[in-house]
């Protein structure tokens, strides 16, 4: 075990980090602003958008991110001058060839960076497959192409624990060229093409005018179900090209998930992280590189507050779901709920940037909690029902939630459980069925009461195949599968720095989960569910960036490790 | 030579609170995760309630031990929440003035306090950190295996004659003068503990306790509405 000094090991090494507008990207910037001011300069690759440049993006997003609040503390009024003193925005995009940044800048970039570290990434569990195929595959190896144009940069990927899809067990730290979960023959490069093949012709399909008719109609409905005038051509027009995309998206995700299911993995995104993978290893001789691997990245621990979470993401519209009125949660009893805070994830990514940069790392970092502190689902449900008791018990809405939600307290059950969303919905058909067939010599108001009662059952069903879909979603790693990751090689060597030291065993999951994550998902995520908005940012000063100073052009020698 | 320090040990259940272990048993049994262990736990507390009252005089080990039986198998995160939020909730407002008082005299008078306690130290531990008025909590400790309560209490079980024992082990460990502490119970289980002190004093006793502090020539506080 050799001991490293992470200051040491960034002292003014220069960094570009894409992904940084992510939950993880931003968390780990504002810590290495905070812990490691040596650093040399951290690069931003950020997208512009139609009516925000690039440098205007960072600009808000430091003025009015939570995440910032380190930042804001630390230097208040000055935080711009900090800012501009340590950080650049690049504009570009990783879905271009390379990443669509500025040819003037690009020789200055390929000459001083010493890491480049990828976090950029399409996250939900079943987007359109293209455009998972082009953040998460083709932008791996745009940022490969562009790494391998590089001087000496290493390159450092952030992929998931979960690309292991559907092998169950205990998943060990290697990285397998061209692998699928159940061993079955796939070839990345060859993949690739067929997927870009088949996204051609389904478009192609999509076109035909066989379907377009079939859009119009769809269009057409619409039109008089929203009580609009059918003979409005540019309604008409506008009607179709929408029904025309959506079907387009539809079958894009349907062909995503046929192709993922078909090697072993459970969505999507697992599927085309892999890829990316796979896209990496086949340059191993030319690039120096690491992935690390996350598992179920929640809320944070400590930094940069306790709670922070931003977004829908993974576990948090479970957690949702299980504060309502639904209670049977199909689990596993005993299987691992590999949850690992924001914050740890982010000491880990520093640890392997900076074994990168020392030419020790390891080829992969899978960044977790399951192998030494092991949380299970079962134990995660009790606690998230405990949460949500608290929260209720004290500050629920009405009678109703503090006297009654507030102890029906969600349960593991089995899917076949008799009390199943399957169960609860045919009920729900059942009983919508019955009420529309009243016989109609029964007395007016009867019949008018029925039918209340129909479209209430209506109502329920809707949020029930809401449900089934999220736990379609979720059922591979909550009930289907057993997953525990290694993740020695963060612990592998010895940290001087307390604030980046990988232990896992310091997190009380009952203190995580009673005191940070729920009241965090509470205050950051769940209005979004709710179609609100969170709460918002001020710090104290507001907060300017000023006009980019002229970055360092000088070529240095590579530090001393 | 420096003197010995002495101590006040109180019971908690009686002298500073008027809920017993029962209601907690009750309580936690109640909120089980599913409704029909709640149920069932429930039913297992109540049957247990009348031995409670027939040993209440004598030895409570016994009663303690089998209400502790219906937390079996609970998660010891749940026991640790609802304890939590029991003591808070529900246990912080039955502290008695009266037995405020005493404790605020014994601390005048340079006592070390002591607490005694039938009841789970999930419970008693936030309930004593919330009071903040007491040097040292005795109480009984539910083992857990692999995060589930296994429904047995660790030894010594407090609630039964042990206490006069026990006492003497506390007095010997710390330092203390038992001859110049006092002690303040209400049960007959109790008498051992009051006995092994030299400034005894029984607090609303019930009838075996009553007449053992008479015929001793024991003060009887009579807390009052």
């Amino acid at each position: 075990m050799s001991k490293i000094s992470i200051r040491q090991a960034y002292r003014d090494r220069h960094v570009l980090v894409t992904g940084a507008s992510g939950f993880l990207g931003k968390v780990w910037l504002v810590m290495m602003l905070d812990h490691i001011p040596e650093v040399g300069r951290i690069y931003v690759l950020i997208r512009p958008k139609a009516r925000m440049p690039a440098r205007k993006r960072f600009e808000k997003m430091v003025a009015t991110s939570p995440a910032f609040k380190p930042l804001h503390e630390k230097y208040g009024p000055k935080l711009g001058e900090f800012l501009a003193s340590k950080v650049e925005v690049v504009e570009g995009d990783i879905g271009t060839p390379g990443l669509g940044i500025d040819p003037e800048l690009l020789p200055r970039l390929q000459r001083d960076l010493d890491l480049v570290i990828n976090c950029a990434g399409l996250v939900d569990f079943d987007p359109d497959l293209r455009d998972a195929v082009l953040t998460n595959v083709l932008g791996t190896r745009n940022v490969g192409d562009f790494l391998e144009s590089c001087d000496h940069a290493k390159l450092l990927h952030i992929s998931t624990c979960y690309v292991t899809g559907t092998r169950n067990g205990t998943i060990a730290e290697t990285l397998l060229p061209n692998f699928s979960p159940d061993g079955s023959d796939f070839e990345v490069d060859r993949e690739l093409d067929d997927i870009e093949q088949t996204i051609a012709k389904l478009i192609e399909k999509n076109q035909s005018p066989k379907h377009m008719e079939r859009h119009r109609k769809k269009a057409l409905k619409k039109i008089r179900e929203r009580k609009l005038d059918p003979e409005n051509a540019t309604l008409m027009r506008t009607m179709t090209r929408r029904a025309q995309r959506d079907a387009l998206k539809d079958t894009m995700i349907k062909e995503g998930q046929r192709r993922s299911y078909k090697y072993g993995w459970p969505n999507i995104y697992t599927f085309t992280k892999s890829m990316a993978e796979s896209v990496l290893i086949k340059r191993a001789d030319k690039l120096k590189f690491a992935v690390l691997r996350p598992a179920i990245v929640e809320s944070a621990l400590n930094y940069p507050f306790q709670g922070w979470n931003q977004g829908f993401n993974t576990c948090g519209p479970l957690s949702y779901l299980l504060g309502s009125w639904f209670r049977h949660l199909p689990v596993r009893n005993g299987n691992p709920f590999d949850i690992i805070p924001v914050d740890y994830v982010c000491r880990g990514m520093t640890i392997a940037g900076a074994e990168l940069m020392l030419d020790i790392a390891s080829p992969v970092y899978q960044c977790g909690s399951s192998d030494i502190n092991q949380l299970t689902i079962d134990r995660a449900c009790d606690l998230v029902a405990l949460a949500h008791r608290r929260h209720l018990r004290e500050r629920g809405k009405s009678t109703m939630e503090r006297v009654l939600l507030s102890r029906w307290d969600a349960v593991p059950s089995e899917p076949e459980h008799l009390l199943s969303v399957e169960n609860i919905r045919k009920a729900a058909k059942g009983v919508t069925k019955l009420m529309r067939k009243v016989p109609r010599k029964w007395p007016k108001g009867m019949r008018e009461q029925t039918d209340k009662w129909a479209d209430k059952a209506e109502d329920v069903k809707d949020k029930l195949n809401t449900i089934d879909r999220l736990l379609t979603l979720y059922l591979p790693f909550i009930h289907d599968n057993y997953f525990v990751f290694e993740c020695a090689a963060l612990r592998r060597n010895q940290i001087e720095e307390a604030a980046f030291v990988f232990d896992t065993t310091a997190i009380d999951w009952r203190h995580y989960w009673l005191d940070v994550h729920v009241p965090g998902l509470r205050k950051w995520c769940f209005p979004l569910f709710e179609g609100k908005t969170p709460e918002k940012y001020q710090p104290d000063h507001p907060f300017k960036l000023p006009p980019p100073t002229p970055a360092p052009a000088e070529i240095r020698p590579a530090a001393e490790a | 030579m420096t003197e010995r320090k002495s101590a006040a040990f109180f019971r908690a259940e009686g002298v500073i609170l008027s809920r017993g272990v029962m209601a907690a048993s009750a309580y936690l049994a109640g909120n089980a995760q599913r409704l029909g262990e709640r149920a069932l736990r429930l039913g297992f507390v109540a049957l247990t309630a009348p031995v409670h009252g027939l040993l209440g005089q004598n030895d409570r080990t016994l009663a303690t031990r089998l209400a502790n039986l219906a937390f079996r198998n609970m998660t010891e995160d749940r026991i640790a929440e609802l304890s939590e939020e029991y003591a808070r909730d529900i246990l912080e407002d039955s502290v008695l003035d009266q037995g405020r008082e005493l404790v605020k005299r014994s601390r005048k008078q340079g006592h070390r306090i002591v607490l005694l306690s039938d009841n789970l130290a999930s419970i008693m531990e936030p309930l004593c950190e919330r009071l903040g008025i007491f040097d040292d909590l005795v109480c009984n400790r539910l083992e857990f295996r692999d995060g589930r309560a296994t429904g047995k209490l660790l030894d010594p079980v407090v609630g039964g004659h042990g206490s006069g024992r026990w006492i003497r082990d506390y007095a010997d460990q710390h330092d203390i003068d038992l001859g110049r502490s006092v002690a303040y119970g209400g049960h007959g289980p109790d008498l051992l503990m009051l006995s092994a002190v030299g400034n005894p004093c029984a607090v609303n006793p019930d009838y075996t306790l009553r007449r053992s502090a008479r015929e001793a020539d024991w003060p009887i506080v009579e807390y009052r509405e």
